[in-house]
């Protein structure tokens, strides 16, 4: 195509334009809303990695709940419309059951269904649907019970005791105790999720293949996938709720992250997921939007309560303090994350600002190690996957640790391992000889805490990978489990996070911004505190 | 010629089997655990027992091995631990997307590299030779992977003319023109290697050919150099360059893995990368059997077409 000059000129002109507005406009939190919302078109999605199975009950990672979260709808929803930076803890909404309430004692949930839904195949939505959906996850004897899913949703459904339909349109749910965490639960995705599948599909396609023909009740409906390429949805003409204005959505796996970003300059997609750092800022020069949020996500280090040195807790202080955590997020990581300074992420009702126990000190590191009978410091091993879900760049994060440690005479030797083996590895608990092992990970629930501290929960019967023991932090996040407010509960995580942060147990490092960029032309696109999005706010001009 | 190709089959079985136990004993040495991998950071001990046990993978080694192999007999390759679906549902597909890839690269690699290497040899030591061997040393030594960066850059980015990657558009994906369309770029990506390959083969058996008694007898009898060529030329440099193609065809289903990665390619070797850091064994077991299969099919076939071309090998054979 030739140009002539006063083309040329107008197009540079509206380039010039362009580029003022996005600098002007920097990280927003939610993308540019000029314009009139209106209907229509495809959005294209470039997403990290190939999706899990379409089965929310089953999959695991937040890649897969983004895609599932589109089609699948728990009873209690998290309301996403609005940036972190308007509600660093996103609210508690109707989801498909409109209204719920917890007896006195706090152990029955008395949910009303939402009437006048259908399911994605025309089938109604009912309280004997839910309670097929909660069997499956919970029930053994049930003919659709699935240990993949349960396996998935452990902690949501471990303390239910038995499911009742007084009536078509009301579900009870009875607790052995009172468990003030439930509520965010169901409305949590990543590992499993409760997200209400249609009974008539599992029992037409099975367990087994149901993911291959999902259907739910959300705003957008399944069409198709082509593994490797592409999966596609299409707007809920019948959805309950506000509609979406988008036709279609379609997700695309590009694992690798300049192919991505090829994608996008190539305009084949119109929005990405985890962008290289290096590549943020000239993106952004070349007219693209960036929205970050602050999703509830902690990279995180678990001391080994097991290892003589690191039971020790004047060490494990000091090693807090040796970290620079602000150097690490501006330096290595280009400004893609926040420093992490307290256990629960700040998208956490229990979050604490913790800057003082955990601010960078090299000098008062080198006190307590002295202290601790380490003058000339020590040597260890520090456990970290090279890549997986949430772990942004772990090993360059890791030597970024190993070089701000050696400082303080610390001298650690990386044991790197992938994703899966990680797992296992970290899993198993952290062996002996080993200082600490890293995780990325965190939810909006500050239950959380209670799944990766709880002596009840040392690896390798669960999460607890270091070991940790305290009495006194597990019956106070006993009463913060059982207690009948949310007020309350908060209260008592907040004195679990104290005591998690005095002990040192675990060092928060960075707290990831999760961007996405996105093209010129996306309006609506929020960035919530949360791993995942809805689109029923987005559009495209 | 028939009991060649029955030694030649039979043998091929006893390979596939081989290859087979070979994997399954690699993979049980991988430390990690695919249940953990499939249930998450949250996963109990005791959740995580339980879908061992569903799956089967509490049982012994022995039993598992033999009960996958007596599947595979019966033409069952199982199911994807991670997937919950059959494996050739998966595979089959990615496989096809794989051949589609490397069958694009070695048609560029035949229609390229061979006469390049003939019209080089033809002018030998002159500028068209040297330029063009030069260019193909330069090929032969390029990583896919830069060389794949290289290319959506220059041919994608900056020219607009293909897409950066993928097999079909991401908005409206069409039929047989939209994979053509998105075929391009890296077949020719994954072409470099083996057509510098080929032209260098080529060109070599060419002047060997070129410089033979019968050659020089025939040029010196006044044969038009056309006939030389054509007739009695060609037919020579054959075999080393089916031999060599054959080569390159097996190499190519191994390179076009770093191709699938870099322009996004739903090939095998992507399934297989995520199949092998998700520990799904039966998709990984089936995954390198196919590769397998098709490396010793083409090694079938091309000793086949140099027994015909050449009747000296047959008689060895």
């Amino acid at each position: 195509m030739v140009l002539s000059g006063k083309r040329l000129r107008q197009l540079s002109a509206v380039v010039i334009a362009l580029a003022l507005l996005a600098a002007c406009g920097g990280p927003s939190a939610s993308s540019g809303a000029s314009g009139t919302p209106h209907s229509g078109g495809t959005l294209a999605i470039g997403i990290e990695s190939e999706v899990d199975v379409l089965d929310p009950q089953r999959a695991g990672g937040w890649v897969s709940w983004r895609v599932n979260r589109q089609m699948f709808e728990p009873l209690v929803d998290e309301d996403l419309s609005k940036p972190s930076a308007q509600a660093a803890v996103p609210a508690l909404r109707p989801g498909l059951a409109t209204s719920w309430e917890l007896s006195p004692d706090g152990t029955v949930y008395t949910f009303h269904i939402r009437p006048n839904v259908k399911f994605h195949d025309g089938t109604p939505l009912d309280a004997a649907a839910v309670e097929f959906n909660i069997r499956r996850m919970w029930d053994k004897s049930f003919q659709y019970y699935d240990a993949k899913a349960a396996g998935q949703t452990n902690f949501v459904w471990q303390p239910l005791k038995s499911i009742a339909t007084p009536d078509p349109m009301t579900l009870q749910l009875t607790m052995k105790q009172p468990f003030e965490p439930f509520l965010r639960l169901l409305s949590q995705g990543g590992n499993g999720s409760t997200g209400i599948m249609s009974p008539a599909s599992i029992k037409q396609y099975g367990n087994d293949n149901v993911g291959e023909h999902p259907v739910g009740t959300g705003p957008f409906k399944f069409v198709d996938r082509v593994r490797g390429q592409r999966i596609t949805l299409a707007r809920n003409d019948d959805y309950w709720g506000t509609k979406p204005y988008l036709d279609k959505v379609v997700f695309r796996p590009l694992p690798d992250p300049s192919s991505r970003v090829a994608s996008l300059r190539a305009n084949e997609v119109d929005m990405i997921a985890v962008p290289p750092p290096d590549s943020v800022a000239s993106l952004q020069q070349s007219g693209f939007q960036v929205s970050e949020g602050a999703p509830p996500h902690v990279w995180f280090l678990s001391f080994n309560f097991n290892d003589p040195i690191m039971k020790n807790k004047l060490v494990r202080q000091a090693i807090n303090l040796a970290i620079d955590r602000q150097g690490m997020a501006t330096n290595l990581l280009k400004d893609t994350v926040k420093p992490a300074y307290d256990v629960q992420a700040p998208a956490n009702a229990a979050y604490v600002a913790n800057t003082e126990a955990y601010g960078y000190n090299p000098d008062k590191a080198k006190q307590l190690l002295a202290q601790a009978g380490y003058p000339n410091g020590f040597s260890t091993v520090m456990m970290t996957s090279v890549d997986g879900s949430g772990q942004i760049i772990p090993v360059p994060m890791a030597e970024y640790i190993q070089q701000n440690l050696a400082k303080v005479g610390i001298q650690i030797q990386l044991q790197t391992t992938e994703w899966i083996s990680y797992l296992s590895k970290w899993a198993q608990g952290t062996p002996p000889g080993v200082g600490w092992a890293q995780q990325s990970w965190g939810m909006t629930t500050p239950y959380w805490l209670y799944i990766v501290t709880s002596s009840s929960l040392k690896a390798p019967n669960g999460p607890n990978v270091g070991g940790y023991s305290n009495p006194q932090l597990d019956q106070v996040m006993q009463q913060a489990m059982t207690a009948t407010t949310e007020a309350g509960a908060v209260e008592k995580w907040k004195e679990a996070n104290r005591i998690v942060t005095d002990d040192a147990a675990i060092a928060p490092i960075v707290n990831d911004k999760a961007p996405y960029i996105l093209s010129s032309k996306v309006h609506g696109f929020v960035s919530p505190s949360e791993e995942w999005y809805d689109l029923n706010t987005v559009w495209l001009s | 010629m028939v009991g060649f190709l029955v030694r030649r089959l039979l043998s091929t079985v006893l390979v596939l089997i081989g290859v087979s136990i070979l994997v399954f004993l690699i993979m049980q040495l991988v430390p990690g655990d695919p249940v953990r991998s499939m249930l998450g950071q949250a996963a109990t001990a005791e959740r995580v027992t339980e879908v061992r046990h569903q799956l089967g993978l509490d049982r012994p080694l022995i039993v598992q091995y033999l009960d996958w192999i007596l599947g595979v007999l019966h033409g069952d390759l199982g199911q994807s631990l991670t997937l919950s679906q059959p494996v050739s549902s998966i595979l089959f597909p990615k496989l096809g997307n794989t051949m589609i890839l490397a069958g694009g690269s070695l048609l560029i690699c035949l229609v390229i590299g061979v006469p390049l290497g003939m019209v080089a040899a033809r002018r030998q030591y002159s500028v068209v030779d040297r330029g063009s061997m030069f260019v193909a040393l330069g090929g032969a030594s390029v990583p896919v992977y830069w060389a794949g960066l290289v290319i959506i850059n220059i041919f994608a980015l900056k020219l607009g003319w293909f897409p950066t990657s993928g097999m079909y558009d991401t908005r409206n994906p069409g039929g047989f023109e939209d994979v053509l369309v998105h075929l391009v770029l890296p077949s020719v990506a994954a072409a470099v290697v083996p057509t510098a390959v080929v032209a260098r083969m080529a060109r070599g058996s060419m002047v060997e050919a070129l410089h033979a008694d019968h050659v020089q007898m025939l040029r010196a009898s006044g044969v038009p150099e056309r006939l030389v060529i054509w007739k009695h030329t060609l037919r020579n440099i054959l075999p080393p360059v089916v031999n060599i193609v054959g080569l390159q065809a097996g190499y190519l289903l191994g390179g076009v893995i770093f191709v699938e990665v870099v322009f996004n390619w739903p090939g095998l070797g992507g399934q297989l990368y995520t199949s092998i850091t998700a520990g799904d064994m039966p998709m990984i077991q089936a995954g390198v059997l196919f590769i397998a299969l098709v490396f010793v099919v083409v090694n079938l076939v091309t000793d086949v077409a140099v027994a015909l071309l050449d009747p000296r090998t047959r008689k060895e054979a």
